[in-house]
């Protein structure tokens, strides 16, 4: 039988840690712990509406973690793979939770039915220096925004521009194809702008 | 004269491909292509820099820490509880 071609090995920041906790030093695991529980908390935040289910997420990954790390094959980044744990535990949760609708956004649902309608200037939101209008208000209202998003976009939208994962390993930690995670992606932008426009607006 | 007269359905098919604009996932024609359209079209600008400008509002929203108890749970979780 023809042996599966092996896949190339890639090596980053993390490399030598897992190495090490791998062959035996397994009190060097709080090490990579501390290294990614605030991003895997933060992360949870915009997948969760509870902060306590964003905590037992990390919790739950990070248990996982340990418990397979022996299996991890380098075969993409070790972020990469901590992220496809945590996309699946916030996956199962949302599963096991009582509301669960997975409704669809359409591109229809954002083509402007007038062209005029739109306006001939930039919006202040859009031309004003992006450090002028981040603040603790603004994050809060763009966390809230994300939660009201299905959440097969959302998690789309959390990798690729909060966590800035590529289009490639989005699409790797949730296991579709790269056109399906632009496609989503898409949507959820501007699912999210409309709401950043109403924000704004207001 | 910064608008031109044109037909609103190259506005259409722009507006399904600027998040790929945006990530530069375009090949090189069709990138040329949206980007002499863009610079001729208010309305597409404007579509164009206020989805941009939601993406970059999301990379740049502010973390928070993680909560004292979370943390005690991991290093109980990794260590064993500690002792009082």
């Amino acid at each position: 039988m023809q042996k599966a071609p092996e896949r190339k090995k890639v090596s980053d920041q993390d490399t030598e840690l897992i190495n090490a906790i791998n062959s035996g030093r397994s009190s060097l695991f709080y090490d990579l712990v501390k290294e990614y529980e605030e991003k895997l908390y933060n992360f949870g935040l915009r997948m969760c509406r509870e902060t306590r289910d964003a905590e037992d997420m990390v919790q739950e990954t990070f248990l996982n973690v340990y418990r397979y790390l022996s299996d991890f094959r380098h075969e993409s980044k070790f972020k990469t793979w901590l992220y496809r744990i945590a996309a699946s535990v916030c996956i199962k949760k949302r599963r096991k939770s009582k509301f669960a609708p997975q409704r669809e956004i359409s591109l229809e649902d954002f083509i402007p039915e007038n062209i005029e309608n739109i306006p001939d200037s930039l919006p202040y939101w859009a031309s004003e220096p992006l450090e002028k209008l981040l603040n603790d208000e603004l994050s809060d209202n763009i966390r809230k925004a994300i939660l009201t998003l299905p959440e097969k976009y959302r998690i789309v939208l959390v990798l690729r521009d909060i966590e800035g994962f590529s289009t490639e390993e989005t699409a790797q930690i949730l296991n579709l194809k790269p056109a399906s995670v632009k496609v989503r992606l898409h949507r959820a932008r501007l699912f999210l702008k409309e709401k950043l426009n109403d924000y704004f607006t207001a | 004269m910064r608008e031109k007269n044109h037909d609103h359905k190259e506005c259409i098919s722009i507006f399904r491909k600027l998040s790929e604009y945006i990530d530069g996932e375009l090949d090189e024609k069709a990138y040329e292509e949206m980007r002499t359209h863009i610079n001729e079209c208010m309305k597409c600008e404007v579509c164009l820099e206020t989805l941009r400008r939601t993406a970059d509002l999301c990379r740049g929203m502010k973390t928070r820490e993680i909560p004292d108890r979370l943390r005690e749970r991991l290093k109980s979780m990794v260590h064993g509880p500690s002792n009082p």
